[in-house]
């Protein structure tokens, strides 16, 4: 396991070039050789090289790559790929700095998945308010389906490939690979019962495989430095690299790519360049919104990586870092946290309905000083029961942080609650309207 | 993989077999095992949202839903462990956390999905302290049905219906979160000529019957087992009624003719059942005014008298496909044996739409019993032309004209013109279980004798529907006593004692199809109080 | 049914009425010597005052704007042990109120005062009032009917229930 404290710059390496969103720029930096290699290539030898790359999902779940694509029934049937570009996960900005920077790495790293999984037809389901990533994805697709990357008969290869984009509607729960194909077919964007899984029946009741940006960007290094080179990076259950969203209250916050098995203290102290002069930190959310949150002590012992993380309760999730210094009141961040899950749940299940709406009416009314002593422990009680329990993973998303934030944090909420104001800030809050 | 394809799995300690490609909870529903469950339903896709159905299978950490989860061959499950009760619990909490708990002023109260499963899971103190989603109330969604959004539970079991039976999409979901609603697309009303099915599926009383609505209370209501009249397709029912009347009707379920579902028009059948339209006493037409009323065996036994003078060939019979096999029967046998004629004819309400179907339920004929009439008019070897019976009646051959009229007169859309060719006749008799129009103000120089009849909820039988499905069915209530049913009428118009028939074969009429893991009528009211205080 | 038999050997009656009227005169002579301890009183000039919490004839309780209280939901009539209410149910013009009676008919002579109606009324809008001297000229006059159990004069305007449809709404009950 290789230790730097600073960037390793393996998908970002020409990011800092304005070039290198157009075309040009792209192929003169190495851009869709890729592609023709892997168009010599048997698609079987490309997905059994990204399962042997040990490429994991870098939307959330971090569910393995290659063995994802080998869930497709092997017959004609037609199948289609999905890239996940709902980035919504609260913290995520990584996949928009990659399409507006680097469209064309997408772009070609899509073709290579299309090819390997026999897709003709792959659709990019942008979020809605990304105006600026769907224009430069537009434009690059376009120059794509000029220069004979995308269309019938590819680089003379016999392979047909199509691409779009579909802009999302702004839900969060489109960011969810069924909810994503539900909004794609034209329905409301609500997940769907699962057995059937996408693989088999998604979109259209097609096979279906959706990927996150990121993930799909990937797949060209890949192909292109082969497996055992991308290997290197990480450690040995989480390869390669990751984009890291680093914000809140750290003097430096922006988008990290660091190898995964990186030191949370280096990504916090190094690269993010520690906090204000007087303030120290509290807590860490490691992965996006949903994950659960870690003191102060858990983070400096936690290394990225999906192993580590998973072990200390939490996830690396999309690999959003949110780092909450000592000014900051827990109660209020969880109210916060709590209306983002409220307003964005698909009204679908049950728990997760009704679930997330209650949560958010405890945190708020303990927020306005009207809490009682067992609103702490419901809040536990109704959470755990959310999770697991329905469609997707959005109950769980909102519960998990509940759990982690009322354990690891609850003499600030008693002391909310006791005192009807913030111990940190030492004041209420009238809660705003919650919808 | 063959549907006969058996596999065993372990339910709640019972050892099952089941067919192979089953779920959970058709597993457990079909073996007599309880489940709780609001968004599942044996006849709509399953939405797996309401997340009651919690199932604990044996190596598997979570408890699941058994609405999505296939039996396998070996399988342990079990809804009986407290780690279920609780997760049932806590999902009626969610349900319950925005209901807003009118029971009192709402029509499902007493068959509610609720409430039965809070009496079997729930039994807790509710914790929620903050307030309550509003929504919308009563909220007209269309000529026959009222949403209340505020109870919605959003189990989305209607808005499938529309989608996958009716096929009319009129209902979505919208908004989302906790402030999801149930709605009509674009504003435009949910009409359809199944819409009152959603009303039946509904769990709770979000979606409620304009016509049923505030009528009564469904715990002073008795139900029994019928077969609709209001088409050929023959639609097994349920009718609910007490000593004031039949108030509803509701589907029950057969897989053979109407699966779960009945149409908008057979649920109005009961409304020419009551005794506000009924006619209930005999009632004689002579020399220019109507005589008294009287008893309506007296009635009968005075055609009797009038009949026995006319000779044979100028005696009519007419019959509609409104009555039962039994029925039929009678009236064939006794006017063959004892008056010797065969002018027998079959009134036929509405040949041009007859053949008719929309591909669900609803068919052109509008009669119960039309095959089964034909098949008794072929038995005896009548077929008399319509034409003979008006020819008959204008050369003045045919004298004395019983007439077996309709019940369910909507869809006899020819009765007035119909009743007025009867009156030409010298001498009517008219067995009618309504009361109608056309004879209530007739005056002319004809005697016109009406006698009441039974109708299909007062009376045993058969109707055989438009495939030949012959289907017997038991009285459900008395609302006019003193009417006759047509194997009576029969009988005294020959001249005849009335003979109790035997009662045939009860275990015919058992219902095979209810659900039995849902708590019926017949459950509550095994409650002893209710069924002492209860008005029945 | 028991009968009980006397034993009849005993034809003596003077001495037991002796002893009767004795007993009378004693307490005549101390009622008029004695007025204020007399259990009788000169009714209907002078009443008997019965506890507040009496259970006489049933009121039905008004809201804030004196519209009734009752929704319809029939569970006092269900739960009538002299099965002696009537209640009609229709539609309000107000969504929030949604149900209300068109008729609420009492028989007053076949009530046995028992209470139920109250005990089950979810929303207090029956109650039973210490009112109890109400004769009648003939049968009819004893079947209440809504205007009289919730607006006779006695009321004075009718009485207030303690639940308002609109403090429930405000407390999102």
């Amino acid at each position: 396991m290789q230790q730097t404290s600073s960037e390793t710059k393996y998908l970002t390496e020409f990011y800092h070039l304005p070039e290198f969103k157009g075309l040009e720029g792209y192929k003169k930096n190495g851009g869709y050789v890729d592609l023709e290699k892997a168009l010599k290539m048997q698609p079987q030898q490309i997905i059994d090289e990204v399962k042997t790359s040990g490429l994991r999902g870098r939307g959330g779940a971090g569910f393995s790559t290659g063995m994802k694509w080998g869930f497709l029934p092997k017959n004609d049937e037609p199948r289609y790929l999905l890239c996940n570009a709902d980035e919504g996960e609260p913290g995520t900005f990584k996949d928009r700095m990659m399409m507006e920077k680097a469209p064309h790495q997408l772009i070609e790293g899509m073709i290579i998945s299309g090819y390997a999984i026999n897709s003709k037809k792959s659709y990019i389901y942008v979020r809605g308010e990304y105006d600026e990533s769907i224009n430069t994805l537009a434009t690059a697709i376009q120059e794509a389906y000029k220069a004979g990357y995308l269309g019938k008969n590819i680089l003379g290869s016999g392979f047909d490939h199509d691409m779009d984009i579909y802009r999302g509607a702004g839900a969060y729960i489109c960011g969810e690979e069924t909810g994503m194909i539900s909004s794609l077919e034209g329905l409301k964007g609500q997940p769907k019962l699962k057995p059937p899984f996408p693989a088999v029946q998604g979109y259209l009741r097609k096979p279906t495989i959706v990927n996150n940006v990121e993930t799909l960007a990937v797949v060209k290094y890949v192909i292109r430095d082969g497996a055992a080179a991308y290997k290197k990076y990480g450690t040995e259950k989480s390869t390669g690299t990751k984009l890291f969203s680093l914000s809140g209250n750290v003097t430096k916050p922006g988008n990290y790519e660091v190898p995964l098995g990186y030191p949370l203290k280096d990504m916090v102290y190094t690269l993010g360049g520690g906090f204000k002069p007087g303030r120290k930190l509290k807590a860490v959310i490691p992965g996006g919104s949903s994950a659960p949150v870690m003191t102060a002590e858990e983070a400096m012992k936690a290394t990225l990586d999906y192993e580590c993380l998973a072990q200390m309760g939490t996830m690396l999730g999309s690999g959003a870092i949110i780092v909450i210094d000592d000014n900051q009141c827990m109660v209020e961040c969880l109210a916060n946290l709590m209306h983002f899950y409220h307003h964005e749940s698909c009204g679908q299940c049950t728990p997760c309905r009704e679930g997330t709406g209650w949560l958010d009416k405890i945190v708020h009314s303990i927020l306005a000083g009207k809490g009682r002593m067992q609103d702490i422990e419901l809040l536990i009680k109704v959470a755990d029961n959310m999770k697991g329990k329905t469609i997707c993973a959005l109950s769980d998303a909102a519960a998990l942080p509940v759990l982690s934030f009322v354990t690891k944090f609850r003499e600030e909420f008693e002391y909310f609650v006791r005192e009807g104001k913030s111990k940190v800030k030492g004041v209420a809050y009238v809660a705003h309207n919650s919808h | 993989m063959s549907p006969t394809t058996l596999i065993k799995c372990t339910i709640n300690g019972v050892e099952l077999e089941v067919a192979q490609g089953k779920t959970i909870i058709q597993a457990m529903t079909e073996n007599a095992q309880r489940i709780a469950h609001y968004c599942w339903h044996p006849g709509l896709s399953i939405a797996g949202v309401c997340r009651l159905c919690m199932v604990e299978i044996e190596g598997n950490p979570r408890v699941q839903i058994a609405c999505n989860t296939m039996v396998t061959d070996g399988m342990k499950i079990n809804n009986t462990s407290a780690k279920v009760k609780d997760a049932v619990k806590w999902g009626l909490d969610f349900h319950l956390i925005n209901h807003p708990l009118d029971c009192p002023v709402c029509d499902q109260a007493g068959e509610c999905g609720l409430q039965d499963q809070y009496m079997e899971y729930g039994k807790y103190d509710p914790e929620m302290a903050e307030p309550k989603q509003r929504k919308r109330k009563v909220v007209d969604l269309g000529p026959t049905v009222v949403l209340d959004s505020e109870r919605c539970i959003l189990c989305s079991r209607c808005v499938r219906f529309t989608n996958e039976v009716s096929k009319t999409n009129e209902l979505g979901i919208f908004s989302r979160g906790d402030h999801s609603e149930i709605g009509t697309h674009d504003g435009k009303p949910l009409d359809n000529k199944y819409s009152l099915n959603t009303v039946d599926i509904c769990p709770v009383g979000a979606l409620t019957s304009k016509d049923f609505r505030f009528k009564q209370r469904v715990w002073y209501l008795k139900d029994a087992d019928t077969i609709c009249n209001g088409c050929s397709t023959g639609c097994n029912v349920k009718v609910y009624f007490n000593k004031e009347g039949v108030f509803r009707v509701k589907p029950r379920f057969n897989e053979e003719v109407n699966g779960y579902w009945m149409c908008d028009e057979g649920r109005d059948t009961y409304k020419v059942v009551n005794k506000e339209v009924r006619l209930l006493k005999g009632q004689k037409f002579a020399n220019g005014q109507w005589l008294p009323e009287m008893h309506a065996g007296t009635a009968v036994k005075d055609a009797y008298q009038s009949l026995m003078k006319a000779a044979a060939s100028e005696i009519a019979v007419v019959l509609t496909g409104q009555h039962t096999v039994e029925e039929y029967e009678a009236i064939l046998s006794n006017f063959q044996n004892t008056f010797k004629t065969k002018n027998i004819f079959h009134w036929v309400n509405n040949p041009e739409i007859f053949e008719e179907f929309d591909g669900l339920l609803l068919r052109g004929d509008k009669n119960p019993n039309t095959k089964g009439l034909l098949q008794i008019l072929e038995k005896n070897g009548i077929k008399n032309p319509w034409k003979n019976l008006e020819d008959g009646l204008k050369s003045g051959k045919i004298t004395h004209l019983v007439v077996f009229g309709p019940e369910n007169i909507p869809v006899f859309p020819d009765l007035t013109a119909k009743v007025n060719l009867f009156t030409t006749a010298k001498n009517l008799i008219y067995f009618t279980a309504v009361n109608i129009q056309q004879l209530r103000d007739y005056s002319g120089n004809n005697t016109v004798t009406k006698i009441p009849l039974k109708t299909y909820v007062e009376k045993e039988g058969t109707f055989i529907n438009f495939k030949g499905l012959a289907q017997k069915f038991k009285r459900a209530t008395t609302l006019v006593s003193e009417a006759l049913t047509g194997v009576e009428a029969a009988q005294l118009i020959a001249g005849h004692e009335i003979k109790v028939v035997g009662h045939p074969d009860n275990s015919l009429l058992t219902p095979a199809s209810t659900r039995k893991d849902q708590v019926t009528l017949e459950h509550r009211k095994k409650n002893e109080f209710l069924f002492t205080r209860g008005r029945l | 049914m028991s009968v009980v038999t006397k034993n009849n050997d005993n034809k003596w009656y003077l001495p037991g009425i002796l002893i009767g009227l004795g007993i009378t005169f004693k307490h005549l002579i101390k009622n008029l010597f004695n007025k204020k301890q007399m259990l009788t009183l000169n009714y209907p000039e002078e009443k008997y005052e019965y506890s507040s919490r009496f259970k006489g004839n049933h009121i039905l309780t008004v809201k804030k704007d004196g519209a009734i209280r009752c929704t319809a939901c029939m569970l006092c009539a269900t739960n009538c042990p002299a099965d002696c209410i009537k209640i009609i149910a229709s539609e309000h013009p107000d969504a929030q109120v949604e149900k209300f009676p068109i008729a609420y008919e009492i028989d007053m002579l076949r009530c046995v005062f028992c209470g139920y109606c109250e005990e089950a009324c979810p929303v207090d809008a029956i109650r039973l009032g210490p009112e109890w001297q109400t004769p009648g000229l003939n049968g009819s006059n004893f079947i209440y009917d809504i205007n009289h159990l919730a607006y006779r004069p006695a009321l004075k305007g009718g009485i207030q229930s303690v639940l308002d449809d609109q403090d429930r709404h405000k407390a999102g009950i």
